[in-house]
């Protein structure tokens, strides 16, 4: 049992080496090497799952400093099952689709190992014992984001995306890291079972527990693209689609909510909920509001999944773990087949992502339409797909609770509902009506079936199978019913304005596109437009503070400081001594008589020497 | 005797390579790889002669009774640690400059250079270690003065200068210690035998602070790194650094705790200032070498954080630290010097896109950078994990400030990153031909396997780090 | 008895005879040969090295040495050297030490150029006043009640003490002490510079040496009064001499005020002369520095007879040229700022040991910043050497290899006695 879990943690790193290396010698090897690898991993993980009794516990001892002891440990229980299949079953399917949308590119070996790379630290995150481990499996993906996100880094805008996403997250990062010190130093451990259990008992402080858990959150934040940490992820759309799908939809943005998960006795007993619950709304809000304009399929679905996110941190943060562990499980299928779906469109239209240039596509990529209006169904929250149960019960959990009922479970609402018509909008302009690029429509092919649309039809079958399991996933995470509170009239409010936006939608994007252009076109939707499409200036804000007060004057000031004072007072001596050497050089002539008259004054200091000598 | 002889043998030999070689000799180049071998092969002798506490003694010489002036060679763990890691740099700097100009005085000066340093680690006697101590600025003088860059004067007299007399108050403090206790021996002194042990804590903390360095006196580092040739910028931040801290660690915090008990807010407040200041420098700085070298400062920040927690943990964090900078911060230099001599500029907004043209020498500056601002996996995550925790042991929860510097660490690196090797190819990039010497390559490969190996296997390397410094905890020099 | 005083002067007068012959210079070198194996059978315990090394250094002397005049001047010149260091009581000190001062002005009289002149000129003033000083002072001192033949009085007099003063002012001018310095920067600059390698390099030397010996033990029971004198004395004249060495292109200029500086850390020795260390100090330094300076001023000798080098430009790149030159005058300059391995260092090391065992730790961090001060100029000096490049190839005119085994003597002495201590000490 053991052995196997080792070889999960070891293969993909092997398989990332082998794939570069061997893919050196025939790109193609990379992708086989790579494919057999996520299948394994899979597989290994699928065993894991059927043969799974209890919580499977390796503690380990990394290396001593001193007398600390710092551990590197194992730790398997269901939510970390549900995380390792999610991350192995897309990450293979995510492999596969791959073969054919990097067939073209030359760098294929470097692709490939940094994927599986990635689904290495996914898999360390989520089978992560203690901090030390969970915070190396953390980091291991932000760079391997980092690195896939400015994959294409021969160009400007990838290579930017990069920098983006990992001082963006980083910042989180440095939250959970000071996290570590934290607790090692009010806790002695770092093992995150036993600070469950510790907080469970009430043995730490509240206050410095809030503290704790409000640090780990900001790195939570950061990794899953919430506010105001968001701007990154839109960002990282300039990398290949099938690396948004997987890290940026489905996988390495989770890991924030995973966190929360993890630790979630801990958060109760540290009474931090309230914040997750409120970072959650806000960016629920954001994200649905501004994937209402964007032009871009992908920043589209960029927006969709920070505030479906958002909707499982709301799940948490109001209280019910399997809500939103459920949301987070039902959001990573979907929102791969839509990322995916998205990615044969964008890759059949030749790069281009503009919804505005789409249109009509349904006809000439049937089966990809319909895998995507699942995945679009899905995500809008109709019955029986998945996405229908989870989001009605974050919904509701968000309404029962007195704390968020308020502004929260409002702005949650807005969120839930909103999804359904960014999300039409985003199908109807790519797969309904008419063309509005009638040249790029020409050179439209129907994708390769094994290789594309394989995949998302086995995802769409999965949105939709699994709606009929949702209770199950929901005592199998954790442990808990997915125990919905009974709003009266909530499902069939939600449903006919769901429905209502649908058609709302249709009618304007499908039917009349030219008074959807006119009401547009006016200042105050224009401005509202530009407000919505940038994300609320977010991320202009944080790239002023940083470029301007961060770099632009302190560093700056600092920098001042150093070469006009410090270094200055050290370059300083050379000029104070030549001025020295020049006054002393007035005084000491050549001329003998002066030499002798200097000896008088010799006698007269000398005298006073010793009389002040005498003295003393 | 062979210890004294690993301390003569290379001044003399390096004289005798120095008078009968001339130009491009490659006989220089292979007696030093040959001799640094043996230094290593030496180091890893003493490791397993060592005893479990205390000193191994190698010997004394030239002994004059009158001054107790004698040449007392002795190792223990520390020193170990440090002659293997200076051998072990001595080696891959070696290859790094397998393809330098003047070889025969360039590889005679590092052969001199290579017998100060072995002095400096294993005299135990205070005159003899002030001797090799200054000793090893001629060949870096020269080192620097020779072989570097546009401003290379100005840098070696400045370096020669600064720290020379920095030394002096080293050698005021020296003679105090004698005065006051009668003994000339660093592993005799007691705390309690010196009637001014705050004067002597003062002028030896001074001093040392000039070679680490510490903020305000760190001024000649950016100016030395920057003008140096690659290869000696990393047996600058490697070796000389380190001297400096070991210095630090032995004559400041284990010979004279009480007083450093006492001072301790000093120590932690300086290497909160140099880890900051240093890092937003290099946050600000577009010359490639200085921000490397402003970086390198940054994490010598962290070593003076650790070691004035006066903890058996935090001793055993600086020194990873020490050894974990010196391996992360080498193939940094290698490669920012590297692109200097391809592309013929400093400055970052020169390159860009070089991953286009040299992907592989561009992967290794990649790691070497992660391992630079703290990737877990690598040396420097080991090394911040190790001062953060152990920091925090010691003066609470407000440390955690510490990681706020992996931030900026962040910032400076991925920005660098993102100009130089990433984007579209300059065109002073385009033109360039990036080929690398074999034997340069790799030393980089050798550099970033460390950096990676020990990251993941720190406890090779914590096994004799934490033996270094257990028997001080007994004794009570530490907390 | 046979004393090195007696056969260097034997050997002086007969050399006379063997000028525009070739047998002049191995006869010489005879001479200091036989002086130095007699000082080392006759000579009294503390001295007998350093006579040696007296000894030694003026055999390099003779070999690098051309002029017939010169080789027996320096003969006479060791012949007073050797009695002044053997003198014991305050005549036989005067009396030699007058001897040294006349001899040192025959040799700079010997007159070619204008530079010359004024050098001459300048030491021959000073050292009129310096006599006249020493006389005033000698004659206060046995009007107080002082005596010849004896060493100083321990208990003295009120005038005895007014005399010491006023022979120690003499004195001060002799070993070119700030504010009576002003003649020997211009005299060692101007004169030829192997004369100034025997003025700055051994009669100073020997002077400093001779000037302890008799003076300590008045001092050291005069505490409160040498102390105070002494402190001022070295602490201007170590400071004033680096301050006005730097920045200049002059190398000669360079070493004579480096002498300068050198004389400030000399008269440490009679600041600390209540510690024990002072001794072996004041000696440490003495035969440190006999070497460094002389070997210095005789590599500046061939740079300017045979490159024509003058001033610091004209070093550029020299490295290049003659790189076993360059590094012997490398190895001299680093020896005179006090860099580790050579005399140099050891020497300061002792002497500044003996400062702090005197309890004035902070006269010896004056004296160590200085030092390191000092360094800036000899750097610069390297650096013109080696970091430089070679602008114009210039000819060598000759290249003697007596010159050069000269310097391998003083070389060899530099390097020696900064390992092996012991043997001095």
């Amino acid at each position: 049992m053991n052995s196997f879990v080792f070889l999960l943690l070891i293969l993909p790193m092997v398989g990332a080496l082998l794939a570069f290396i061997l893919g050196k010698l025939n790109s193609r090897l990379a992708f086989w090497t790579a494919e057999f690898v996520s299948l394994t991993l899979f597989v290994l993980t699928l065993k894991l799952f059927v043969e799974y009794t209890q919580p499977l516990d390796i503690a380990m001892h990394w290396f001593s400093l001193g007398d600390f002891s710092i551990p590197f440990g194992i730790y398997i229980d269901q939510l970390s099952l549900v995380m390792l299949l999610i991350a192995t079953g897309l990450g293979f399917l995510d492999v596969h689709f791959a073969h054919d949308y990097m067939a073209e590119d030359p760098h294929q070996p470097r692709y490939y190992a940094k994927v599986l790379f990635f689904i290495g630290g996914m898999i360390l995150l989520v089978s992560a014992k203690d901090m030390i481990s969970l915070f190396t499996g953390w980091e291991f993906m932000g760079v391997a984001s980092y690195l896939l996100i400015s994959f294409w880094h021969e160009k400007k805008d990838p290579a930017d995306a990069g920098v983006s996403a990992f001082l963006f997250t980083r910042f989180g990062d440095i939250f959970l890291f000071a996290a570590i010190g934290i607790l090692f130093y009010l806790t002695n451990t770092l093992d995150l079972m036993q600070l469950n259990a510790m907080a469970r008992a009430g043995e730490i402080d509240q206050h410095k527990m809030y503290l704790v858990a409000v640090f780990i959150f900001i790195a939570a934040i950061g990794k899953s693209g919430q506010f105001p940490l968001f701007p990154w992820l839109m960002r990282a759309m300039e990398g290949p689609t099938t690396v948004s799908a997987l890290i940026h939809g489905a996988t390495m943005v989770n890991s924030g909510i995973y966190i929360v998960a993890r630790l979630f006795d801990f958060y109760v007993a540290a009474e931090a909920l309230l914040v997750v619950a409120a970072f959650g709304a806000v960016s629920a809000f954001i994200g649905a509001t501004s994937a209402l304009v964007q032009r871009e399929l992908k920043k589209v679905l960029a927006y969709s999944t920070m505030s479906h996110l958002s909707l499982a941190f709301i799940g948490l943060g109001a209280g019910s773990l399997a809500a939103g562990m459920t949301h987070l499980v039902n959001h990573a299928i979907f929102k791969a087949l839509l990322f995916l779906g998205a990615g044969a469109v964008i890759m059949m239209a030749s790069h281009v992502k503009d919804m505005w240039r789409f249109g009509g596509y349904g006809k000439k990529m049937i089966f990809v339409s319909i895998a995507m209006a699942f995945g679009a169904l899905s995500l809008s929250g109709i019955p029986p797909f998945s996405g229908f149960f989870s989001k009605d019960a974050i919904i509701a959990t968000s309404l029962a609770n007195p704390q968020t009922e308020g502004l929260i479970a409002t702005l949650t609402f807005i969120a839930g509902v909103l999804s359904a018509a960014y999300i039409s909008r985003l199908w109807f302009l790519t797969f309904a009506g008419e063309t509005r690029d009638v040249a790029l429509y020409e050179k439209v092919k129907a994708p390769s079936f094994f290789w594309i649309t394989l995949p998302l039809l086995i995802m769409a079958a999965l949105t939709l199978f699994m709606g009929f399991f949702q209770e199950d996933i929901a005592q199998f995470v954790s442990g808990s019913p997915l125990d919905e509170p009974h709003i009266p009239g909530l499902f069939f409010g939600l449903l006919s304005v769901i429905a209502l936006l649908g058609l709302i939608v249709y009618y304007y994007y499908v039917k009349r596109l030219d008074i959807t252009q006119k009401i547009a076109a006016q200042p105050l939707m224009k401005a509202i437009h530009t407000l919505l499409f940038n994300g609320y200036f977010i991320e202009f804000f944080i790239h002023y503070f940083v470029r301007e007060i961060v770099v632009g004057s302190f560093a700056r000031a600092i920098f001042w400081f150093d070469v006009n004072i410090v270094d200055a007072a050290v370059n300083g001596t050379r000029s104070l001594s030549l001025k020295v050497f020049k006054h002393l050089q007035k005084i000491h002539t050549a001329y003998a008589s002066d030499n002798s008259g200097a000896m008088l004054y010799g006698i007269v200091i000398l005298l006073l020497a010793l009389f002040i000598g005498g003295l003393l | 005797m062979i210890a004294a002889l690993f301390i003569f043998g290379p001044i003399v030999l390096a004289v005798l390579l120095a008078l009968f070689l001339r130009g491009e000799n490659v006989v220089s180049k292979y007696s030093a790889l040959a001799l640094f071998t043996g230094m290593l092969g030496f180091s890893l002798f003493l490791l397993q002669e060592l005893p479990e506490r205390g000193y191994l003694a190698l010997g004394s010489f030239l002994e004059v009774s009158k001054f107790d002036f004698v040449l007392t060679l002795q190792v223990d763990m520390l020193s170990t640690i440090m002659l293997l890691l200076t051998s072990l740099l001595l080696i891959l700097v070696t290859l790094s400059s397998w393809t330098m100009e003047r070889q025969s005085l360039y590889f005679s000066l590092l052969i001199f250079f290579s017998g100060a340093i072995f002095g400096v680690f294993m005299s135990t006697n205070f005159l003899w270690f002030f001797i090799f101590w200054e000793l090893t600025l001629i060949p870096m003088y020269f080192l620097v003065g020779v072989w570097g860059a546009q401003r290379r004067i100005y840098a070696a007299v400045k370096f020669f200068l600064y720290t020379h007399v920095a030394s002096m108050f080293i050698l005021l403090a020296f003679f105090l210690i004698y005065k006051e206790s009668g003994l000339f021996d660093m592993s005799l002194v007691k705390e309690g035998m010196l009637l001014s042990p705050v004067l002597i804590w003062w002028l030896l903390f001074i001093g040392f602070a000039v070679k680490m360095p510490i903020f305000p006196f760190h001024t000649w580092l950016p100016d030395a790194h920057v003008e140096a040739p690659a290869p000696i910028s990393v047996l600058l931040a490697g070796v000389l650094l380190k001297m400096g801290a070991y210095a630090m660690i032995r004559m400041v915090i284990l010979m004279l705790p009480q007083t450093s008990q006492k001072y301790a807010w000093v120590l932690l407040l300086l290497g909160l200032v140099t880890l900051f200041y240093a890092a937003f420098m290099a946050l600000y700085e577009t010359h490639l070498k200085k921000m490397v070298a402003y970086s390198s400062i940054s994490h010598m920040g962290l070593v003076v954080i650790a070691l004035a927690t006066l903890s058996y943990s935090g001793l055993s964090a600086a020194l990873y630290e020490m050894i974990a900078h010196a391996f992360v911060i080498a193939p940094l230099f290698l490669i920012a010097g590297f692109f200097y001599h391809k592309t013929g500029s400093w400055q970052m907004q020169d390159m860009g896109g070089i991953m286009q043209k040299a992907p592989y020498i561009s992967a290794l500056f990649v790691i070497a950078g992660l391992g630079a601002l703290g990737l877990p996996g690598t040396m420097g995550f080991i090394g911040e994990l190790s001062v953060l925790l152990s920091s925090i042991k010691s003066f609470g929860l407000w440390m955690a400030l510490v990681a706020l510097a992996s931030m900026l660490g962040a910032g400076y690196i991925i920005w660098t990153l993102r100009r130089v090797i990433y984007g579209e190819m300059s065109s002073v990039v385009a033109k360039t031909d990036f080929r690398m010497n074999r034997v340069e390559f790799f030393s980089l490969i050798l550099f970033v396997f460390a950096i990676v190996f020990f990251g993941l296997f720190p406890n090779l390397l914590f096994e004799y780090i934490n033996a270094a410094f257990m028997q001080f905890q007994s004794i009570g020099a530490l907390q | 008895m046979i004393t090195p005083f007696y056969i260097l002067l034997g050997f002086g007068l007969l050399s006379i005879v063997l000028h525009r012959t070739a047998l002049l210079k191995p006869f010489a070198l005879t001479a200091f040969g036989i002086a130095g194996s007699v000082s080392f059978m006759t000579a009294s315990a503390d001295l007998k090295l350093f006579e040696i090394i007296v000894s030694s250094v003026l055999f390099a002397f003779i070999l690098h040495e051309q002029e017939d005049i010169t080789i027996t001047q320096t003969l006479f010149l060791g012949a007073s050297s050797m009695l002044l260091l053997e003198s014991d009581s305050i005549l036989s000190f005067v009396i030699a030490f007058e001897s040294l001062s006349l001899i040192s002005v025959i040799l700079v009289s010997y007159v070619r150029t204008k530079d010359e002149v004024e050098g001459a000129v300048k030491m021959f003033i000073a050292s009129a006043l310096a006599t006249g000083f020493l006389f005033l002072g000698l004659t206060f001192y046995l009007m107080g009640g002082g005596e010849l033949q004896e060493a100083l009085h321990p208990n003295a007099t009120l005038f005895e003490m007014i005399g010491v003063f006023i022979m120690l002012l003499a004195l001060f001018y002799k070993l070119t002490l700030v504010p009576f310095h002003g003649w020997a920067v211009d005299t060692y600059a101007k004169v030829s510079h192997t004369n100034a390698a025997l003025l700055s390099g051994v009669a100073k030397t020997v002077a400093v040496v001779a000037v302890f010996k008799i003076f300590e033990p008045f001092l050291a029971l005069h505490l409160s009064f040498a102390v105070p004198l002494f402190i001022t004395v070295a602490v201007i004249t170590m400071t004033f001499g680096n301050f006005l060495a730097l920045f200049r292109k002059n190398i000669a200029e360079i070493l004579a005020y480096s002498s300068v500086a050198h004389a400030g850390y000399m008269a440490l020795a009679f600041v600390a002369v209540s510690s024990s260390y002072a001794q072996d100090g004041i000696l440490y330094m003495a035969i440190a520095y006999i070497f460094m300076q002389s070997a210095a001023f005789l590599i500046l000798d061939t740079l300017k007879k045979s490159y024509a080098i003058v001033s610091l430009d004209d070093l550029h790149g020299f490295a290049q040229q003659n790189p076993l030159l360059g590094a012997l005058l490398s190895i001299q300059l680093f020896s005179l700022a006090g860099i580790p391995l050579l005399a140099g260092f050891l020497a300061k090391a002792v002497i500044f040991y003996a400062v702090v065992d005197s309890g004035l730790w902070w006269v010896a961090l004056i004296a160590l910043l200085n030092s390191a001060l000092s360094v800036a100029y000899y750097a610069i000096i390297v650096k013109s050497i080696y970091f430089e490049d070679l602008k114009v190839k210039k000819l060598s005119l000759s290249n003697r290899t007596t010159a050069f085994t000269a310097q391998l003597i003083l070389v060899a002495g530099t390097i020696f006695f900064g390992i092996f201590a012991g043997v001095i000490l």
